[in-house]
């Protein structure tokens, strides 16, 4: 017994030692990019993150290696390598993983994990330690409170994303005389920072709210509730909700037969699976947004026929393309700076790219050239209904029967 | 207060607590036989679940139609399952405890395995299908039409249940077990086969409720144990080891969750039913439905 121990931790500093000793060579004979992350392949999460991160991630890889490699700024193209991990939802797990993929595997960069709450807390780790992280699917006001600088959030954030929603319904208001809101949101940070930021615009608006519910996160049954804001006369339905829930909410308003004027629900409304899931009771649902292959920025379109062709299905309608966007950024910017982190950094706070969702620009960590924007499904699309400089159609109120 | 809403909100309730019933009913099958403490449940659900998926979507079957393959399908399973691992574990069993204890663990492990299976299998993807998932206009109110026919298919595979306990040889040799395993030995019960019966059983019966689960709400290979939870709480509540008290316990389980929710919030579900089981173990440590005078090893309070 006493031996083999011995034998083992023999075994293992040498091969530390040995493995230690291979870093810095590795380094100078320019093997792979190393690249950290974890995703969600199980619990609650794990729907998004399959959905909206990881095959986008994949696409990525496959044609970057295809082209022979990362062009890095004077060194010459260099594969890129995915060293990845299930993080099962867990908060803590995720903070480890990425510790550990940072501090002991010594990884190239690091990209993000699915969802808000998962950035939020990976973000500090990152910045700690220099990392360059752009979160493409993580909405938090609090986040910009932290002043972490080695963050950025592509997406438009809470106070942008409900801004452009109150206003689009502020217009309904005008035009189809619609006023009584009920809002449920999840109990997670997602929904409580969207929650926080609707409310004061909903209040200016001078709406009339007639029921807040919040449920948690995995939640079985929403039918109760939506009775209950069916019985309140509510016309407006707002869900900050998570794919699941969003899934929950539309099957149980559709079978309580609430059918208010304005449907509006959260993160997975925008998925392709949303459509064929409800087929014509898609129709005049709308939801967080918004992006699809119509929008007029260069290599849109070449974006979706890829995915459709690698992945034999369609991206969702929102936070997928600016994940493929954050990969661009990326790219351009190692072919620019190479792969010094903090030259990097500098690169990605003093540049303007162009990317498949148009233009994007850093300040202070937050992207401030994409609006907040609202997205309906009409005829198996998820058009861009707010803001108008934006739409790629007409939003349609009230909503039809569902089918 | 608007008591039309609130009677409906309690109807609701009742109908997805003929379903909890159904889901309690089954383990109840397992643990008041044999001890065994199966958490691995509502993966025998999930499986049901995925089961009428696959039939419905894939073969184009009534979902409803799907219970005829996907019951026996999990029963079968359940069958061996018992065979490969409980009846070892059932011959060789020492105290009540130690039994406890080790199908505890073992179930764990089938937890796992059969969580992770579902998840190689079809992914973590949510999937779903519609059936019936419209409005059902009856006592002046809406249900969903869905619900009402799970409810009522639950109901009935309840009904069969209770009647093949209660008038076959067979159910009457499961009772006897129930009261009293030293008694039945002595008349002849064969131990073994009505342990493999039961265990069957109540696999399949998960599965019938899983199957009419996904009709209402969506699968992914995690749904399951949320629903062994509450199964838990339910035959607790109605009495380890009483059919019947499941059957109530699951009933009541439904409603309080359903108005609970609906004077709180949904963030408050799990609370509520936690709530009632403390207030139950606390009043009636037995649960609501079952006397001291049933439990076999236990003296007689006056």
């Amino acid at each position: 017994m006493g031996t083999r121990m011995g034998r083992r931790s023999f075994l293992r500093i040498a091969g530390g030692t040995a493995a230690a000793s291979m870093l810095p060579r590795r380094a100078g004979a320019q093997g792979p990019i190393r690249i950290g992350f974890t995703l969600s392949a199980t619990g609650p999460y794990a729907v998004g993150a399959g959905i909206t991160q990881r095959p986008n991630y994949d696409l990525w890889l496959e044609q970057v290696n295809a082209k022979g490699g990362l062009a890095v700024a004077g060194g010459g193209r260099r594969p890129i390598q995915f060293v990845d991990h299930d993080d099962r939802s867990e908060i803590e797990t995720i903070v480890r993983l990425y510790e550990k993929m940072i501090t002991d595997d010594k990884v190239d960069l690091v990209l993000p994990p699915w969802g808000t709450a998962a950035n939020f807390a990976v973000a500090p780790i990152a910045n700690k330690h220099g990392y360059p992280m752009i979160g493409p699917t993580v909405g938090s006001l609090k986040l910009k409170e932290l002043n972490l600088p080695y963050f950025y959030a592509i997406l438009a954030q809470p106070d942008a994303m409900m801004l452009s929603l109150a206003n689009f319904l502020k217009d309904a208001k005008r035009q189809q005389k619609v006023n009584k809101v009920a809002v449920i949101y999840v109990n997670d940070l997602f929904g409580i920072e969207h929650h926080g930021a609707l409310m004061p615009v909903l209040k200016e608006g001078d709406f009339e709210v007639v029921d807040v519910k919040s449920y948690p996160l995995g939640v079985k049954d929403l039918s109760d509730v939506l009775k209950g804001i069916k019985a309140k006369g509510a016309e407006i339905l707002i869900g900050l909700s998570y794919p699941p829930d969003t899934i929950l909410a539309t099957t149980q308003a559709k079978a309580v037969d609430f059918n208010p004027a304005i449907f509006y629900t959260a993160v997975g409304t925008a998925f392709p699976f949303f459509r064929d899931r409800f087929k014509g009771g898609a129709e005049g649902v709308m939801g967080v947004g918004a992006w699809n292959p119509k929008v007029p920025f260069p290599g849109a379109k070449a974006y979706f026929d890829a995915h459709v062709a690698k992945h034999k299905k369609e991206p969702d309608r929102w936070a997928s393309a600016f994940a493929y966007a954050t990969l661009q950024i990326l790219e351009e910017s190692i072919g620019k700076v190479g792969l010094d982190r903090a030259k990097l950094k500098a690169h990605i706070d003093a540049t303007e790219f162009t990317t498949v969702v148009g233009p994007v620009k850093f300040a202070r960590g937050v992207n401030t050239a994409t609006p907040g924007m609202v997205g309906q499904w009409q005829k198996g699309e998820f058009e861009v209904v707010w803001p108008p400089e934006r739409a790629t159609a007409k939003a349609a109120v009230p909503k039809p029967k569902w089918e | 207060m608007n008591l039309a809403l609130l009677a409906d909100v309690a109807a609701g309730g009742l109908l997805l607590g003929g379903l909890y019933a159904l889901i309690a009913v089954g383990l109840n099958l397992q643990y008041g036989l044999m001890r065994v403490l199966n958490v691995a449940h509502g993966e025998f659900l999930m499986l049901g679940g995925y089961l009428t998926y696959l039939l419905h979507v894939g073969l184009g079957m009534d979902p409803l139609l799907s219970l005829v393959v996907s019951a026996p399908v999990i029963f079968a399973a359940g069958v061996g399952v018992h065979a490969l691992v409980y009846r070892r574990l059932l011959r060789q069993e020492r105290t009540r405890e130690e039994l406890e204890a080790n199908s505890l663990l073992i179930s764990f492990g089938l937890l796992f395995i059969l969580q992770n299976g579902a998840l190689l299998i079809f992914s973590a993807d949510i999937r779903g299908y519609q059936y019936l998932d419209r409005p059902l206009r009856m006592l002046g109110t809406v249900f969903p039409a869905n619900r009402v026919v799970a409810f009522v298919t639950a109901a009935v595979v309840t009904a069969l249940l209770f009647v093949f306990l209660r008038r076959t040889l067979t159910g009457a040799a499961v009772r006897a077990l129930m009261q009293d395993p030293v008694g039945a030995r002595l008349i002849g019960v064969r131990v073994a086969r009505v342990h493999a019966l039961c265990f069957g059983l109540g696999a399949g019966l998960a599965a019938v409720s899983g199957s009419l689960l996904s009709m209402l709400f969506e699968l992914t290979p995690f749904v399951g144990l949320p629903y062994t939870i509450t199964a838990l709480v339910v035959i607790i509540l109605g009495g380890l080891g009483s059919v019947g008290g499941s059957l109530l316990g699951g009933l009541i389980l439904g409603v309080v969750e359903a108005l609970g929710v609906y004077f709180t919030a949904p963030d408050l579900r799990m609370v509520i039913s936690y709530a009632v089981l403390a207030l139950v173990l606390v009043l009636r440590p037995y649960g609501l439905f079952n006397t001291l005078a049933h439990r076999p090893g236990q003296s007689e309070r006056a």
